[in-house]
C-alpha cells in the first residue's frame, strides 16, 4: 500500500524568472501543488505556458546563471531550491530521474546504450563492473528491449526511436527513483509505439511503486494515465484537479478552449473546431489582470485589472483562477 | 448542451506589433569603415595629395626620425616614409581587392550552380576543387610568381585571384547547400519559377552576407600575404612601394630607423583590423536566423 | 459538391526507389488512388510509411521510378524534367510544407512572397497584382496593410502557414497537397488553420489531398481516407465509414493507439507489438504480416490485392475485417 504519511513531493510558491535583455522573463509564477506517492500527475499546457521550465526547477535543473527561483521543492523532504549543486546531484537518479523529448540528444550517440546504463550504476549506486553489466541487461528487459545481452553492446543510432525512448527510461529508472518527471516523452514518436511507451511508463510505475509527472501538450497522452492533471498558462497554474474534473467539470474558459480545439476521433468528418484566438501572450509584456484576458470570450473588466488567484470548486482538489468561470456541468464532455 | 457560447472564432487579434529592431552595428564599425575608406581614398587620390615624391632619394635626411618634413621620417636611402605608406596602399588594396574579386568571380557562381544543380556537374567541380584545395595555396604561389617575371601587380592579382577560387567555391557552395535546401526554395521551383529567378531571388540574397563578410576577411588574408610574398622578394619590384616591401627592407636597418619597420606595420595592421572587424560585424548583423515563437 | 464522374487525380502504381542495389530502399512501393474534384482525400500512417514521399512525388519534388500521375488528362510522369510543360502544369498544383518558419524565405516581404506565383507567371501585373496581393492576405487573414511590408522571419509559425496558404492560392490551384502542414503548430493555432483551410476550400473550389499522422486531424478535413503502411496503401474509404468500422487490422491498431482526450474512452489493451520492419527488406506478401495478429501462410506467399468490401470503400487484405459488426 502507498504510504501517505508524507507527501512525495511539495511545491510551495514556486517561480522562475529568467534575465534578459528584454527585461525580467516570469517563466514560472507562484506555482503550488502537490504529489503523493504512487501517483502520476500530468501537466499540460502549449508552448511558453512554463510546463518544461516548472519540470526543471523542480529537478533543479535550471541554469545557473540569469534565473531566479523563489519558492520552495521539498522533494521526500529535501529542498531542491537554493540547494548546492553536489546536494542536488545526489539525488538525481536516485530520489527523482527525467526522462526528455527527444531521445536522440539524451542518449550519447558515441556511447553503447548498455555502457550508458552501466555508468549510472556504477557512479550512483556503486556497483561492480560484472554487477552493474548484469543488472542493465536486466533492465533493458524490463523496458521491453528484445534480446537484451545482444542489444546490450548496441550503439542509440542502432535503435528506433520507440527503442532508444525505453533505453532512456531504463537509465531514468537504474536506481530506482521515486519521482519520475517525463517531459513530453511520446512527443514525435508514432502513435501505436507512443501506445507502447505510455503502456510501458505505466506498468512500471505499478511494479516499482513510482510517482510519475507527465508534462506534455497533448491532452490525449493524460486523459487516462493520470488522476490529477494541471493547466499551466504564461507560467501560472490556472486550473488543477482530478481528471475527470478537469475534463467534464472545468471551469476556467482557457481548459475548455483547450479541450475543444484539438479535433477528435470520434467526432465527424469536417467537424468546425472550436478556436481561441490570438497566440499566447509575450511573458515580457505580461500586462495587469488574468493573462488569458484578452483572447478570452468571457473577459470582464475584472479580469484586465486583477489578476484571479486560484479558488476551490465544488470538487474537493479541484481549483481553477478565473472571475467568471465556466457554470457547473454535470459530467458530461461539453461538445 | 451548448448554450454558453464557445465559438471564439475571430481573426486573430494580436499579430506581430513591432517592427523588427536590428542589432546596432555600434561606434566601433564605423570608425573601421571610416579609416577603411580612408586608406582607399587615399590610395585613389595619392598623385594629387599634398604628398612628397615617394622615389625621391633625400640623401640629406637618411633614416631621419618623425619631423614636419617628413611626418613619419625617412628610410635608408632618404625617401620619405608617410608618402610611400600612401602609394604603397594601392598596391596593398589593389592586389586585396582585386584578387579576391576574381577568386569570388569566378568561385561564387561556381559555387552557387554546384549546390544548386547538384548532380554530376557538382560531383566533377567540387571534386576538382577540393584537389586543387589540397595544395597549399601559398606555395603554388610563390612557385608561379618566381617564374613568371617580370613581376607586376597585375600578374600577382591574377595568381591570388585564381589561387584563391576553390576555397571561395568551397565556402560559397557550402553556404549554398544548406539554403537550397530549404523549403521556400522547394516551393519557389513548384510555383514554376526558373532557375535564373530561384538563384537571384532566393539564393543571392541570403548567401550575399556570408558572402561580402567572407569577402572581406579574404580581402584582409590577401594583404597580409602580399606582405609575406614581400617578404620573399616576391612582391613588387622595387623602388615601388608597398607595405610589404617596406617591412621587408626595414630588416636590414632595423637598429637604426625602427620607424621604417613600425609604420607600414601599423599601417597594415590597422588596415587588417578594420577589415575584420567590418567583416565580422556584418555578418552577424545580418544573421535572421533567430527563430520566432 | 463532389463530382464523381472523372477523377481530377489518378495515381495507377506509383512507386518511388531510393539508392541501388542492396541499398534500395523502395519508399512507395506501388500505391493507386483517385482524388476527385472538390473531395479531400486524407494519407494518413506512421513515419516510414511513404505518404511525404508520395506527395512529394506526385510534386516531382522527387522523381517517381515507375507508375502513372494523371493531372486532368495529362500524365506527369511523362514530362519532361525542368521542362516547360511541366513547369506550366504545376501551376495547377500547389504543396504546402511542414516547417512553416523554412517554408517562406526569411530575408523577403510577405507581399513579395505572396506575388512570387504570380510574378513568375505574369499573369497579372501593376495595381491589379497589389490588389490580389492583398486579397489573398486579408483571406488568410493578415491584414496587408499593416504586415505586407514585414519580412516572414517576423512572423509565428501559424503566421507563416497561413502565409505560405496564402501564396499557394495565387494561381487558383487545382490540386492543393498538404504536407503534414499543421504538424509542427500548437494545438489552438493548428485549429485556426485546419479551419481556415476548409474556408478557402469552399471558397476556391479546391480539391485537397491532405497528409498527415495525426488520426484525428485526418478525419476532421478529409472525406476519404488512405491508410499507408511501409509503402503500400492498406485500406482507403469514407472517412467516417473507415474510422467506425475499420477493414484493415492495421487500421484497427492504429484507431486503438490514437490517444482521445476524454478520460472514459476504452483503453485498448490489444496494442500493436514490435517495430515496423525496414523499408529495405519488407516481408514478402503482405507487408504487416509480421505483426499482424490474423496473419496465416497465405499472407506470407501472396501479397493481397485491394478489394471492394462496401462502395468506395477498399481494403488489401487477404483477411479483412467485418465492416458490419458495429
Amino acid at each position: 500500500m502507498s504510504d501517505v504519511n508524507e507527501k512525495l513531493l511539495v511545491v510551495s510558491d514556486l517561480s522562475t524568472t529568467f534575465a534578459t535583455a528584454g527585461g525580467p522573463l516570469p517563466a514560472v509564477a507562484n506555482v503550488s501543488f502537490d504529489l503523493n506517492r504512487n501517483e502520476t500527475v500530468g501537466i499540460v499546457g502549449e508552448s511558453g505556458s512554463g510546463k518544461t521550465v516548472l519540470s526543471r526547477t523542480i529537478m533543479g535543473l535550471q541554469p545557473r546563471t540569469n534565473v531566479t527561483v523563489t519558492g520552495s521543492v521539498l522533494l521526500n523532504g529535501n529542498e531542491m531550491v537554493g540547494a548546492p549543486e553536489s546536494f542536488k546531484r545526489g539525488l538525481w537518479g536516485t530520489e527523482v530521474a527525467m526522462v526528455f523529448q527527444d531521445p536522440m540528444t539524451s542518449l550519447n550517440p558515441v556511447m553503447r546504450i548498455g555502457k550508458q546504463i552501466d555508468e549510472t550504476l556504477r557512479v550512483r549506486l556503486g556497483m561492480s563492473k560484472p554487477d552493474a553489466k548484469a543488472r542493465a541487461i536486466e533492465l533493458l528487459e524490463l523496458v521491453g528491449i528484445p534480446s537484451p545481452k545482444q542489444r546490450y553492446d548496441a550503439f542509440p543510432g542502432q535503435l528506433s526511436g520507440g527503442m532508444r525512448q525505453r533505453v532512456v527510461i531504463a537509465i531514468a529508472l537504474a536506481c530506482s527513483p521515486k519521482l519520475l518527471m517525463a517531459d513530453e516523452p511520446t512527443t514525435g514518436l508514432d502513435v501505436t509505439i507512443q501506445a507502447q511507451i505510455l503502456n510501458l511508463l505505466d506498468e512500471l510505475k505499478e511494479r516499482l511503486h513510482m510517482s510519475v509527472v507527465l508534462v506534455t501538450h497533448d491532452l490525449g497522452v493524460v486523459a487516462t494515465r493520470t488522476s490529477r492533471i494541471i493547466v499551466m498558462y504564461a507560467g501560472r497554474i490556472v486550473e488543477i484537479g482530478s481528471t475527470r474534473d478537469v475534463f467534464t467539470n472545468h471551469r476556467m474558459p482557457y481548459t475548455r478552449a483547450l479541450l475543444e480545439s484539438s479535433p477528435k476521433v470520434s467526432n465527424a468528418s469536417h467537424t468546425r473546431l472550436i478556436t481561441i484566438p490570438g497566440r499566447p501572450p509575450n511573458l515580457l509584456k505580461l500586462t495587469e489582470g488574468c493573462s488569458f484576458a484578452p483572447r478570452c470570450a468571457y473577459a470582464t473588466d475584472q479580469c484586465h485589472q486583477d489578476r484571479p488567484e486560484l479558488r476551490p470548486a465544488d470538487q474537493p482538489g479541484h481549483s481553477f483562477a478565473c472571475w467568471n468561470p465556466l457554470p457547473v456541468t454535470r459530467g458530461e464532455l461539453a461538445s | 448542451m451548448s448554450d454558453i457560447v464557445t465559438t471564439f472564432e475571430l481573426e486573430e487579434l494580436s499579430l506581430v506589433e513591432k517592427p523588427e529592431k536590428k542589432k546596432p552595428l555600434g561606434p566601433l564599425f564605423w570608425i573601421c569603415v571610416f579609416w577603411i575608406v580612408l586608406n582607399i581614398v587615399g590610395a585613389i587620390f595619392a598623385n594629387v595629395l599634398p604628398l612628397q615624391n615617394p622615389l625621391y632619394q633625400d640623401y640629406a635626411a637618411i633614416n631621419a626620425g618623425p619631423s614636419l618634413h617628413h611626418l613619419f621620417g625617412t628610410d635608408d636611402i632618404g625617401r620619405d616614409i608617410f608618402s610611400r605608406i600612401v602609394f604603397g596602399s594601392r598596391v596593398s588594396i589593389t592586389v586585396g581587392f582585386g584578387s579576391m574579386l576574381i577568386g569570388f568571380g569566378i568561385g561564387s557562381p561556381l559555387g552557387m550552380l554546384a549546390a544548386y544543380r547538384r548532380g554530376r556537374f557538382d560531383a566533377i567541380v567540387t571534386t576538382f576543387m577540393y584537389i586543387l584545395l589540397a595544395f597549399p595555396a601559398i606555395i603554388a604561389t610563390i612557385a608561379v610568381l618566381s617564374f613568371w617575371t617580370p613581376r607586376s601587380v597585375f600578374k600577382i592579382i591574377i595568381v591570388i585571384g585564381l589561387a584563391s577560387v576553390p576555397l571561395v567555391y568551397r565556402v560559397i557552395r557550402t553556404a549554398t547547400l544548406s539554403i537550397a535546401t530549404k523549403d521556400y526554395v522547394v516551393a519557389a521551383k513548384v510555383q514554376g519559377a526558373t532557375d535564373r529567378r530561384i538563384l537571384m531571388k532566393e539564393l543571392l540574397p541570403n548567401i550575399a552576407p556570408i558572402g561580402i563578410s567572407f569577402l572581406l576577411i579574404g580581402v584582409a588574408t590577401v594583404i597580409a600575404l602580399e606582405g609575406t610574398l614581400a617578404f620573399l622578394g616576391l612582391s613588387v619590384v622595387v623602388p615601388t612601394p608597398s607595405w610589404g616591401n617596406m617591412i621587408n627592407e626595414s630588416r636590414t636597418v632595423l637598429q637604426q630607423n625602427p620607424w621604417l619597420a613600425i609604420f607600414p606595420s601599423l599601417a597594415l595592421c590597422l588596415f587588417l583590423l578594420g577589415l575584420n572587424f567590418i567583416g565580422d560585424r556584418l555578418r552577424s548583423h545580418f544573421d535572421v536566423t533567430e527563430v520566432k515563437l | 459538391m463532389t463530382d464523381t464522374t472523372q477523377p481530377l487525380l489518378k495515381v495507377r502504381d506509383l512507386k518511388v526507389t531510393f539508392g541501388k542495389g542492396h541499398h534500395e530502399v523502395s519508399a512507395v512501393a506501388g500505391v493507386s488512388f483517385d482524388v476527385y474534384e472538390g473531395e479531400t482525400l486524407g494519407l494518413v500512417g506512421e513515419s516510414g510509411c511513404g505518404k511525404s514521399t508520395t506527395g512529394k512525388a506526385l510534386m516531382r519534388i522527387v522523381e517517381p521510378s515507375s507508375g502513372t500521375i494523371e493531372l486532368g488528362g495529362t500524365d506527369l510522369t511523362k514530362l519532361k524534367r525542368g521542362g516547360k510543360q511541366l513547369r506550366n502544369i504545376r501551376t495547377h498544383m500547389q504543396m504546402i510544407f511542414q516547417d512553416p518558419i523554412s517554408s517562406l524565405n526569411p530575408r523577403r516581404r510577405v507581399k513579395d512572397i505572396v506575388a512570387e506565383p504570380i510574378d513568375c507567371w505574369k499573369t497579372v501585373t501593376g495595381h491589379d497584382r497589389d490588389v490580389l496581393v492583398s486579397d489573398l492576405l486579408s483571406k488568410v487573414g493578415i491584414d496587408p496593410a499593416v504586415y505586407g511590408n514585414r519580412y516572414a522571419r517576423q512572423f509565428s509559425g501559424g503566421q507563416c502557414q497561413r502565409i505560405s496558404i496564402a501564396r499557394s492560392l495565387a494561381m487558383r490551384p487545382k490540386l492543393l497537397i498538404c504536407d503534414e502542414m499543421v504538424s509542427a503548430l500548437d494545438v489552438s493555432v493548428q485549429a485556426q488553420i485546419l479551419n481556415l483551410l476548409e474556408d478557402l476550400k469552399a471558397e476556391y473550389g479546391l480539391t485537397l489531398l491532405f497528409i498527415a499522422h495525426d488520426l484525428a486531424v485526418v478525419k476532421n478535413v478529409s472525406d476519404r481516407v488512405a491508410v499507408m503502411y511501409l509503402g503500400k496503401i492498406c485500406e482507403i474509404g469514407p472517412a467516417d465509414a473507415l474510422y467506425e468500422a475499420p477493414a484493415h487490422p492495421y487500421t484497427e491498431f492504429l484507431l486503438g493507439a490514437a490517444l482521445e482526450a476524454d478520460p472514459d474512452s476504452p483503453m485498448h489493451s490489444q496494442v500493436l507489438e514490435g517495430e515496423p520492419p525496414s523499408p529495405m527488406n519488407p516481408p514478402s506478401g503482405c507487408r504487416f504480416r509480421t505483426r499482424c495478429p490474423n496473419a496465416t501462410d497465405l499472407c506470407a506467399s501472396d501479397e493481397p490485392q485491394p478489394q471492394e468490401i462496401a462502395p468506395g470503400h477498399q481494403v488489401a487484405c487477404h483477411f479483412p475485417l467485418s465492416v458490419t459488426r458495429k
